[in-house]
């Protein structure tokens, strides 16, 4: 089976760089006959997915049958590892995980390429640079990091199992998220490269790939949040976010991807900003390769990362030669990317737009500075300076407050130019909302929970606290704000109720009403960011009846017990957790060892609840006294960053979705105007 | 029995990839005059936006009326250069054969 797994991935290799091939040459040449080559082109990308389909299929079946004789599956799986953790597998170690990323690759292309009908010149210039990439991910998969090697010698009965930090559910999601959406941003590129290539007039290439952006901009962060939650449920320190080198590579390319987003619009509504949104994509696409390359490389130390490999060469040359090719047709064609508008006004939806992108882009040099910096310091001096978070705290903190303040700013400025009347109009009540909630977080007795009694005075988290819920409560305002107008106005013409209204609203305009709830998402993970300034932990070795007080929980250790399986045996401590005197949970920490790869791994037991969590860690014995140790943490507000996230992958759903048809009355002022260059007069952009 | 299935998937490939049913007819290039029917959508699109916007109380009547003059000249810039390019369309030798036709 083996074989014919190798085999499959030459194939698909040779019908990929045939794709690319043939495709460079067709478009280039423009002869007649050309249109043919073009087909065949398309048909080799189409074969090329199935051939890597085959490959990975033959992969996991050798997963589920312990085929040991792959080196690959001796590495990463043994016979006890659950059935559904065996599908992880593809995706646990470097060559399976690059064979994964190539399935994915191929299957957007796939998809592309089988909806070339929409525009068949720009799909097929966008099919060869896919083609392009996917060659790529394909020569190391048949060179360098091959997934069907075969184990040297006689392979053992059992395998050296999975990583136990990856024998989570999440992590049978979260990953191919992740890949989702660090892959998807190649098909945006390959649009960009491709209609700058051709000179493409217009912006449709825009209108074309906003879903596949959308969609993959909504992996990428669920994939990325996904990463946070498995971080606070498994790594047993308490927290969700490090600042982890391979954390970060997925937070770059989510940056400018995020900038992409909202500038893209500009293009689209005024024909501006076409140099810079080309070079954002180039950088997102780019930078996503570039995480890659850092994770994969071995060049920075990471929980998450590969081992070290010699795999990080053909990425810089991949990086070297994208890049080299991005300068080119920019420099060919940059006549094509005049703006058709200029900036009015400071004061504008436009300058909105582009503050935003770059205080994006601000974060993005921070986090890639503070990632690569161990790394440079290690070249210039000879030794490695570790950044910590506190540098990235330091330099992220101000900045993610600043992009708060324009997510509530930016939706209620107006393009070209906002007067001072407009702004008065648009800020006042929720502005005085925002000061309110600062006044009242301010004033109130700390007694009275967590959150409230903050003293910005006494230190400066208390203050970006107060500013994250400040201007928190300013986003969400705004929102309900526009929901409320527009719904009124809808409300007026339909005489159906407000709720309804608004809800008519939201799917007339499904783009910009689903940005609107992902801004409101966004402003529920910043307050339950904030909450981390007011944290606190204890650690306490326990014997039975022991008790530990944190705020206002009193963990009672009840007892100990133990559990035996195939794959692991763990310790599991039972505590009790009473609250004012009163028993209101009973929480089992565990501290397991997998017997395959004799690795100890803590499983944190946590009561979570919207005000705050109980995060409980069972740490071991000590060695000296041979008594438990727990260690409790108590974080509060963290449930509302998983809500946020929710409400932000339900906003992006909703932008998703095709508008509504507009009904009759709406369609014959529609055709009114077109005959009297007059706006219909109600939209909401239908 | 690999050997066979290696052949038999390269046969099929090779078979599909170049055993194109049909002639393909060479892809349109994409006109100005598709480009501006596109340009003249989005800005009747930001009209129409601008227009909810207003009626939403969102800008004062002074704001409304300056944007919707800078959208409106912009429309007929659009509308203009369409007409000029269906003018010369119409005039061109290809049109006229096909009208006496």
């Amino acid at each position: 089976m083996s074989s014919l797994g190798s085999f499959a991935l030459l194939l698909a290799l040779s019908l990929a760089a045939y794709c690319f091939l043939a495709g460079l040459w067709a478009l280039s040449r423009r002869e007649s006959g050309s249109e043919l080559l073009v087909e065949t082109a398309r048909r080799a990308g189409i074969a090329s997915f199935g051939m890597v389909a085959l490959a990975s299929a033959i992969l996991v079946v050798a997963a589920f049958r312990n085929d040991f004789s792959i080196a690959y599956i001796l590495h990463h799986s043994n016979r006890a590892l659950p059935l559904p953790y065996k599908f992880a597998v593809l995706w646990s170690g470097q060559e399976g995980s690059l064979l994964f990323w190539s399935l994915l690759l191929s299957a957007y292309g796939l998809v592309l390429r089988l909806r070339y009908r929409t525009d068949e010149r720009l799909f097929a210039y966008a099919s060869t640079v896919i083609a392009a990439v996917q060659s790529f991910f394909l020569l190391l998969l048949n060179f360098a990091a091959r997934p069907f090697a075969a184990t040297p010698g006689q392979p053992g009965s059992d395998g050296n199992g999975l990583n136990p930090l990856l024998q989570y559910p999440e992590m049978v999601i979260h990953p191919p998220m992740l890949y989702l959406g660090y892959i998807g941003f190649t098909v945006p590129f390959a649009f960009a490269l491709g209609a700058l290539a051709m000179r493409y007039p217009g912006e449709r290439w825009i209108h074309i790939t906003r879903r596949w952006t959308m969609v993959t901009w909504a992996f990428l962060t669920c994939g990325i949040f996904l990463g946070a939650h498995w971080a606070y449920y498994v790594l047993g320190w308490g927290g969700y976010w490090g600042w982890d080198p391979v954390e970060n590579a997925s937070l770059l390319p989510w940056l400018t991807g995020t900038a992409f987003l909202h500038s893209v619009m500009m293009q689209e509504k005024r024909g501006m900003l076409k140099t810079w949104n080309m070079w954002l994509i180039f950088s997102t696409f780019l930078l996503a390769i570039f995480g890659t390359f850092l994770t994969r490389s071995g060049v920075v130390n990471s929980v998450h990362a590969f081992a070290q490999s010699s795999i990080g060469d053909w990425f810089v040359a991949f990086l070297a030669v994208t890049l080299a090719a991005c300068i080119f047709f920019y420099a060919k064609n940059r006549a094509h990317l005049r703006s058709e508008h200029r900036l009015e006004s400071l004061v504008s939806r436009e300058s909105s737009f582009l503050f935003n992108n770059l205080v994006l882009l601000v974060a993005c040099f921070a986090v890639l500075w503070g990632t690569l910096f161990p790394v440079i310091s290690e070249w210039v001096e000879g030794h490695k300076v570790t950044v910590g978070p506190p540098f990235f705290n330091k330099v992220m903190v101000p900045i993610g407050l600043f992009l708060l303040f324009l997510t509530a700013v930016g939706p209620l400025l107006a393009w070209g130019k906002t007067s001072f009347s407009s702004l008065r109009q648009n800020f006042l009540w929720p502005a005085s909302g925002a000061m309110a909630i600062g006044v009242l977080l301010v004033a109130t007795p700390p007694a009275w929970g967590a959150p409230f009694g903050m003293r910005p005075w006494q230190h400066i988290s208390y203050f970006y606290s107060l500013m994250a819920a400040m201007l928190g409560t300013l986003v969400v305002l705004t929102v309900i704000s526009e929901f409320l107008r527009g719904g009124r106005v809808i409300a007026a013409k339909t005489a159906r109720g407000l709720p309804l209204s608004m809800v008519q609203l939201a799917r007339r305009n499904t783009r910009r009403y689903g940005g609107y709830i992902v801004h409101f998402g966004v402003a529920l993970v910043f307050i339950g960011i904030l909450g981390s300034a007011l944290n606190r932990d204890a650690e306490k070795e326990m014997s039975f009846g022991d008790s530990l007080a944190l705020g206002p929980y009193n963990l009672v250790c009840r007892s100990y017990t133990q559990e035996e399986t195939p794959n692991y045996s763990a310790n599991i401590a039972i505590m009790d957790v009473l609250r004012d005197g009163r028993q209101v949970d009973t929480l089992y920490p565990e501290s397991r060892f997998y017997a395959a790869t004799e690795q100890p791994q803590h499983v944190p037991a946590v009561r979570s609840t919207l005000r705050e969590d109980l995060y409980v860690v069972y740490e071991g014995q000590n060695p000296e006294t041979g008594r438990p140790i727990i260690k409790a943490h108590l974080n509060p507000l963290v449930s509302w960053i998983w809500i946020g996230i929710l409400v932000m992958a339900s906003g992006t759903i909703l932008a998703l979705v095709p508008n509504r048809v507009a009904a009759p009355a709406a369609l014959a002022a529609k055709q009114g105007a077109d005959a009297q260059m007059h706006p219909a007069p109600v939209g909401a952009g239908d | 029995m690999i050997l066979l299935t290696a052949v038999a998937l390269t046969a099929l490939a090779f078979y599909y990839v170049f055993h194109v049913p049909e002639q393909a007819a060479p892809a349109p290039e994409k006109s100005r005059v598709t480009f501006l029917q596109e340009r003249k959508e989005v800005v009747y699109e930001n009209l129409r936006d601008l227009n909810f916007e207003f009626k939403a109380g969102k800008f004062p009547p002074a704001d409304y009326e300056r944007m919707k003059a800078s959208l409106e000249q912009e429309a007929a810039l659009i509308l203009a250069e369409i007409a000029e390019l269906d003018a010369v369309r119409a005039s061109s030798p290809e049109a006229r054969k096909g009208q006496r036709n």
